[in-house]
């Protein structure tokens, strides 16, 4: 299945244009997924639902960007060290939240991430402050990611939503994921059994946090241009990558891919419906819709996942709820 | 004399950093959820008073009773339709509820009232006593004082009034307070209110001295979360504390840092607390 979906992927942009509309919702439909994946290695194996990872995705957008100014250096070595950051990041913001749970935790992430949003914008010799950052020129080709069109975007994205899909499904089935989903299921539990449950979960957040910024390397050359609000925002990337998890299925493989689909076009649809509107009517509309959506099944919002379960889904410690 | 100059503007602005984050502990103590829509609520407050201002010409103080009449109204509906019936749901239908909200409102407020900056002009705004080698701002000044009797209507609401010790009961034991014939529902929407309703009405008392616009409440959101995990979440008397505390820490931090890294010192301190003691400075260990 895995394998048909992929080969799917890899064919659809020969029918269609390019350049086209299509093909760059679909390439960002992949880079929402791939962060929801990473996403999921925390908030889905760990159950530590993240509000900030846009701290993460925005360390890795500004670290290849100012290093591709400064020194000319190519975003595939930008993007290393904007993972590196981002895990460090990570690293540093975990412990002292790692003993935080639920509500807690989500308040500690979310005022992380906010206060990166602030900083960003205030440093302004670093990331050009609100007025934004645009990424250099430079001559086109997959040294330098930097294309004409959106097609080479298409499958980088591809690519790295199968990476990232490949990392979590292999720490889901590792000793270490199932260590994790102890943690999940019940901490003190896990912790008498032997789990350094605070280590496994900074362990956890570094991955995460080291995927994320790298896949904010990705965003930065396919947008060329940046500002703070965007990749450090809490609506447009915190709560969306969290919430492309949670509605497609959390802890599962499939769910941060369907979320992803769901989620990145209900978007461009509302977009495109309200475009030319006022502004604030589409985030209007999807803020309206999430409400709906949790009052219509509370109990849902995870539930949801079975629903579109596949068959490729390695049956784990998660399908027991 | 500087740092006491700042040590007092601190407490000044403190005072209704307590008043605008009562409400998120006050919300958190009884239902145990936090609200992360909770800055928007103050967020309203300010369009409230403004509205006030400017098509009924009453200044912010006084549109501040209305700001929390109308806020409150708002958040007994919030709590009916909403917030009442995810009580029992998983922990993440809560948060993406409550911050679906956030977004609802933020985007409301920018269709409604489109991204213009909108401040109001009153005699009292660039008045200043002066006390010894010190000054007080007055708008300052009145800001703290409105706070500081909120609060003492909050304290003897809480203490004294049946309503107060009802919905204590609940925030203690939500069944024993059924139990003993509380309508816990009704004490619940209640507390919403209040809560929502402290925010607007700190929200309007500080409209002389700030400009409301559709986003601010992202300004305020770090400070709140901040006053809160000081003092406890839960605890009413640790947000006064917490509030007190952040005030004076932002005020001395600006002596040193510009002020947009002050959002920076508050979040060390929040991770700081957290780290050494997440129950809160005065909280009992859970």
């Amino acid at each position: 299945m895995p394998v048909a979906a992929i080969a799917a992927a890899l064919i659809v942009p020969l029918g269609l244009d390019g350049d086209g509309y299509a093909i760059r919702v679909i390439a960002l439909v992949f880079l929402f997924a791939a962060l929801g994946q990473s996403w999921n290695i925390v908030g889905g194996l760990a159950n530590q639902i993240s509000l900030g990872h846009a701290a993460f995705f925005g360390i890795g957008a500004y670290t290849s960007t100012r290093l591709l100014i400064d020194f000319g250096l190519s975003p595939w070595f930008g993007m290393l060290a904007g993972g590196v950051l981002g895990g460090a990041a990570a690293a540093l913001i975990s412990l002292p939240t790692m003993r935080l749970r639920g509500h807690y935790f989500a308040l500690a992430t979310l005022a992380f991430g906010e206060v990166m949003r602030v900083v960003a914008n205030a440093w302004t010799g670093l990331t050009g402050g609100p007025v934004g950052i645009s990424v250099p020129y430079s001559a086109p080709g997959l040294w330098m990611l930097s294309f004409k069109g959106t097609l080479p975007f298409y499958y980088l994205n591809l690519t790295a939503l199968v990476g990232v899909t490949a990392v979590f499904v292999g720490i889901r089935r590792s000793a270490f994921g199932y260590r994790l989903q102890a943690v999940r299921e019940d901490a003190n539990a896990a912790e008498v059994v032997g789990v350094d449950t605070a280590r496994i979960k900074i362990q956890a957040a570094v991955i995460s946090g080291a995927l994320t910024a790298m896949l904010g390397t990705l965003y930065a050359q396919m947008n060329f241009f940046f500002d703070p609000d965007a990749v450090f925002g809490a609506a447009p990337i915190s709560v969306r990558i969290a919430l492309i998890a949670i509605v497609g299925g959390i802890g599962t493989a499939a769910g941060p891919i369907l979320g992803a689909i769901l989620i990145v076009s209900l978007e461009e649809i509302a977009n495109v419906l309200l475009s030319g509107q006022v502004a604030g009517l589409s985030n209007l509309v999807y803020g309206l819709i999430l409400i709906a959506v949790i009052m219509i099944q509370p109990h849902g919002l995870v539930a949801l996942g079975p629903v579109f379960r596949r068959p490729w889904r390695v049956p784990a410690v998660d399908a027991a709820k | 004399m500087a740092l006491i100059q700042a040590i007092l503007d601190g407490v000044m602005i403190g005072g209704v950093y307590a008043v605008i984050s009562i409400g998120l502990t006050l919300v958190f103590g009884v239902m145990g959820i936090v609200n992360f829509a909770q800055a928007e609520f103050l967020m309203l407050g300010m369009f409230i008073a403004w509205f006030a201002w400017a098509k009924l010409g009453l200044d912010p103080l006084v549109g501040a009773f209305l700001a929390f009449a109308l806020v409150f109204l708002l958040g007994l509906a919030v709590q009916h339709w909403l917030v009442r019936r995810v009580m029992r749901a998983p922990e993440v239908a809560q948060i993406f509820l409550t911050v679906g909200l956030l977004i609802v409102l933020e985007n409301a407020a920018l269709l409604a009232f489109g991204s213009d900056f909108r401040s109001v002009s009153t005699p009292y705004q660039t008045a200043a006593l002066r006390l010894g080698p010190l000054f007080v701002s007055v708008p300052y000044l009145a800001a703290f004082a409105m706070s500081a009797l909120s609060g003492l209507g909050l304290w003897w609401f809480l203490r004294v009034s049946w309503f107060g010790r009802a919905m204590r009961a609940t925030a203690q034991d939500p069944m024993a307070a059924r139990l003993s014939g509380i309508d816990v529902d009704r004490m619940r929407r209640l507390a919403f209110g209040l809560g929502v309703g402290l925010s607007a009405f700190g929200g309007a008392v500080i409209l002389p001295y700030l400009t409301v616009y559709p986003t601010v409440g992202s300004q305020f959101v770090v400070l709140m979360f901040t006053v809160v995990v000081l003092g406890g979440l839960g605890s009413v008397a640790g947000a006064v504390v917490g509030g007190l505390a952040v005030g004076v820490i932002q005020s001395l931090s600006g002596l040193v840092f510009p002020i947009q890294l002050q959002n920076l010192v508050l979040f060390v301190v929040f991770i700081a607390v957290l780290a050494v003691r997440p129950e809160g400075l005065l909280g009992k260990a859970r």
